[in-house]
């Protein structure tokens, strides 16, 4: 068990100073005008700077386009870019679907995207959620049928959050209609510059767009399958536990669960309540502080965010949608009619609303990368082994 | 606080910590069923298991080398005092060692701190500064003699000749009303900001190890929660393969495996970094309280009817989450330190 201040080496003081010196740069008022006003979760300029140097697979070796990164420095520019609340979704998919393309792509397929991967030019979406559900990914229905060395795709999925500054949509298509659901799946890396794909914006409460991605005989080339034909469900296991924070231990720098990041705005919100309870008079004269029931929400506040920090793998992920949305609204309560002007306007609290901001945002925190329900029944099974339910769509596309 | 430096967010256990609490977790299910629990019913005290844990060193084993302990952690001893209340063992441990601590803190008499660390006496400590007579409640003040209290700006040791009388309880714990009299011997150990500093470090210390407990206290409720529902059986299925009781049990997991890690790395700041993070115990303290609340009352209506009844176990973890959470105080109180402390340092 251990807590304490990593103690950097020279070199890794440098280091740090090196990225905020480009972060100082690069991430202008500007790139947060811009996720504010698109909700993109990526900002390209960002994510071709981090490119250059090496700092999108910072694991990698250098001649391979990476940084050769050790541990210590990896966490340093998590830890950089999360300050500098940097739009990193498309950091995040593109990294997810490279460990599925390194293990079940072709060494042609690897050798020809690796490099812009590293440098930042080729960035990858997740296509697996459709219009008829998202939960039971191993229902789809967007078709694949093999013309020569090509097939046609056709259908859609929706929810393919930053298609639209991505170049491959990772997606999960039906290849054999009469084989038990989880047998007839094929897994493609699509060129989203194909004639018949389109691409549809969808915003969000929480400020985010994400797209529906329409596929209509879209020609693609066998090259870009990954895995072997029907065994798509294997392919997408891997990248599936590793946003599910399952498989294998992690490094005692690493966050407890992948969702941590989503806590960064309600502590900034309560930051900001902090503040607002510190620093504002009522027109009584008096402030809030005076008012004990005001340090009580403040304490719950804080307390809640620090057992969701503390709380691991796929229970950290389920508390911390929970602890999102619980939290948000008591530190909206407590503010009151503040915490509702919006950002920009006269009076909005913080840098951008924060509050009205995270109360909004976190409603999708328990939906995007897999449910809380889907998670708590992956918890009862694996963690608390509770029989399973059987239901009729198990095994079978109905 | 800096909520991006970087830290180290190692929560596993060395060999040592294993061994201990592998250690005492075979003691308390060897030595601690449920029948135990329910035979030190009402007053909450099992002189037989008491005197057995205090052989195993449990009284001297978190003092110092050179006042006869063995250096345990509060890590140690969160370990430990988990196990406790995973079997609700019916023993003033937690009371004991934080006062005993404090004695030892505090430059307190060689020979008084090794008595105490025998188990020679009983001692606790009284939680809500003392000013005027007011009286009030202490917990495990029923069986011991000693009480460690701050009077006004100084820390005093405070002793009868016996304990305190026992107030019946839902948790049936060993409280008593306590105030000074002048029938209590006394030894001041501390004086001003010294005085004020041990007897809230002290505190911290009690809702620390008593938030340990608690979610050792939920967890075994949720165990028995799981095992009800694998074989409780309705409509052709077990009950389990339900989202309407899965969930609710999910949710106390949930509760467990956070809170746990939250005591541990409350524990860990405590023993490594004292006072640079002041409120985590707090925390810790806050959010047991409400895995235990939760947990055990879950687990309860897990059980159906049955979970309502004095023959299940479940009832002896129901009734002991809000009976040890509150030993305290007001639990409003320790959120609002919480607080006092977050808007002063944010
Ligand atoms: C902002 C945003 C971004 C997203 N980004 C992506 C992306 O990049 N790529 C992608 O593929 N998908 C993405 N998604 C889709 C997301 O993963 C799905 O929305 C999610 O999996 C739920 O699917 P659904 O919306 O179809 O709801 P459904 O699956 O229809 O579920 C409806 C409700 O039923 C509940 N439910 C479903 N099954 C069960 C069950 N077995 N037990 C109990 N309750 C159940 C759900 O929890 C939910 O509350 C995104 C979604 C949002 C909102």
């Amino acid at each position: 068990m251990d807590f304490s201040l990593v103690e950097l080496t020279r070199d890794q003081q440098i280091f740090q100073r090196t990225v905020r010196a480009l972060l100082d740069e690069v991430v202008t008022d500007e790139v947060h005008e811009h996720e504010r006003a698109t909700g993109d979760g990526i900002s390209v300029p960002v994510h071709l700077a981090l490119g250059r140097h090496g700092w999108v697979m910072p694991e990698w070796p250098v001649e391979d386009g990476g940084a050769g990164l050790d541990p210590v420095c990896r966490r340093i520019l998590e830890l950089e870019l999360a300050r500098y609340q940097v739009p990193r979704i498309g950091l995040g998919t593109t990294r997810l679907v490279w460990a599925a393309v390194e293990r079940f792509g072709s060494r042609e397929l690897r050798e020809r995207l690796g490099p812009g991967v590293a440098d930042g030019s080729v960035r990858f979406c997740l296509g697996y959620s459709e219009p008829d559900g998202g939960s039971d990914i191993a229902a789809a229905r967007v078709r694949a049928v093999r013309d020569g060395d090509h097939w046609i795709v056709n259908g859609s999925k929706l929810w393919t959050t930053g298609a639209q500054c991505c170049q491959y949509s990772f997606v999960i298509t039906r290849t054999d209609p009469d084989l038990p659901k989880h047998k007839g799946l094929t897994m493609f890396l699509v060129p989203l510059d194909l004639p018949g794909v389109e691409i549809q914006p969808i915003m969000t409460y929480g400020g985010e767009r994400t797209n529906a991605v329409f596929f209509g005989d879209v020609r693609v080339s066998d090259d870009q399958r990954l895995g072997e034909v029907n065994d798509g469900w294997t392919v997408l296991r891997g990248p599936l536990d590793k946003e599910h924070s399952l498989g294998p231990g992690r490094d005692v720098l690493e966050d407890l669960s992948s969702l941590r990041q989503y806590l960064r705005p309600l502590e900034t919100a309560l930051d900001v309540a902090v503040a607002w309870a510190r620093d504002s008079t009522k027109p009584d004269g008096s402030g809030p502080l005076a008012d004990a029931a005001v340090l009580e929400r403040l304490g719950r506040a804080a307390t809640e965010i620090e057992l969701a920090v503390c709380t691991p793998g796929p229970l950290g992920r389920v508390k911390i949608g929970d602890v999102m949305i619980e939290q948000s609204a008591q530190l909206m309560d407590l503010v009151g009619t503040e915490a509702l002007i919006s950002a920009g306007a006269d009076g909005a609290l913080g840098h951008e609303g924060d509050i009205d901001f995270t109360h909004r945002f976190a409603q999708g925190t328990t939906i995007y990368g897999g449910t809380v329900e889907v998670f708590r029944n992956i918890i009862a099974q694996h963690d608390l082994h509770l029989p399973r339910a059987s239901f009729p769509g198990a095994k079978v596309v109905i | 606080m800096d909520r991006f430096e970087l830290r180290s967010q190692d929560f596993s256990l060395d060999e040592d910590q294993l061994a201990v609490r592998a250690a005492f977790a075979d003691f308390f299910a060897k030595e601690c069923p449920p029948e135990t629990v329910r035979g030190a019913e009402p007053r909450g005290f099992d002189a037989d298991l008491w005197g057995r844990l205090l052989t195993l060193g449990v009284g001297s084993m978190s003092l110092p080398t050179t006042a006869g302990g063995d250096d345990a952690t509060l890590v140690d001893l969160v370990l430990i005092a988990e196990e406790l209340g995973r079997v609700l063992a019916p023993v003033p441990l937690i009371s004991h060692v934080v006062a005993t601590r404090m004695l030892e803190r505090a430059g307190a008499p060689a020979s008084l701190i090794s008595a105490a660390a025998r188990g020679d006496f009983l001692v606790t400590l009284a939680h809500a500064p003392v000013t005027g007579g007011a009286r009030q409640l202490v917990p495990d003040a029923a069986v011991a003699t000693h009480v460690v209290a701050l009077l006004d700006d100084k820390l005093v040791l405070l002793s009868a000749d016996g304990p305190g009388a026992h107030v019946s309880n839902q948790g049936c714990t060993p409280l008593a009303w306590w105030r000074p009299t002048d029938g209590h011997d006394r030894t001041v150990l501390a004086a001003g900001a010294k005085a004020g500093a041990i007897h809230t470090d002290a505190v911290a210390e009690w809702r620390l190890l008593t938030a340990a407990a608690l979610v050792g206290m939920a967890d075994a409720a949720l165990r028995l929660g799981v095992e009800f529902a694998k074989t409780r059986r309705t409509l052709g299925v077990p009950i389990g393969s339900l989202q309407g009781i899965s969930f609710p049990l999910v949710d106390i997991a949930v509760g467990v495996g956070g809170t746990r890690h939250l005591v541990w790395k409350a524990a860990w700041y405590a023993q490594h970094e004292p006072g640079s993070r002041p409120e985590l115990p707090l925390m810790a303290f806050d959010a047991a309280s409400r895995t235990a609340t939760h947990g055990t009352s879950a687990s309860a209506h897990v059980h159906g009817g049955l979970g309502f009844s004095v023959e299940a176990d479940i009832s002896l973890y129901f009734l002991r989450a809000k009976g040890w959470s509150l030993l305290g105080g007001s639990t409003s109180a320790n959120l609002r330190e919480i607080g006092s402390v977050i808007a002063g340092a944010a």
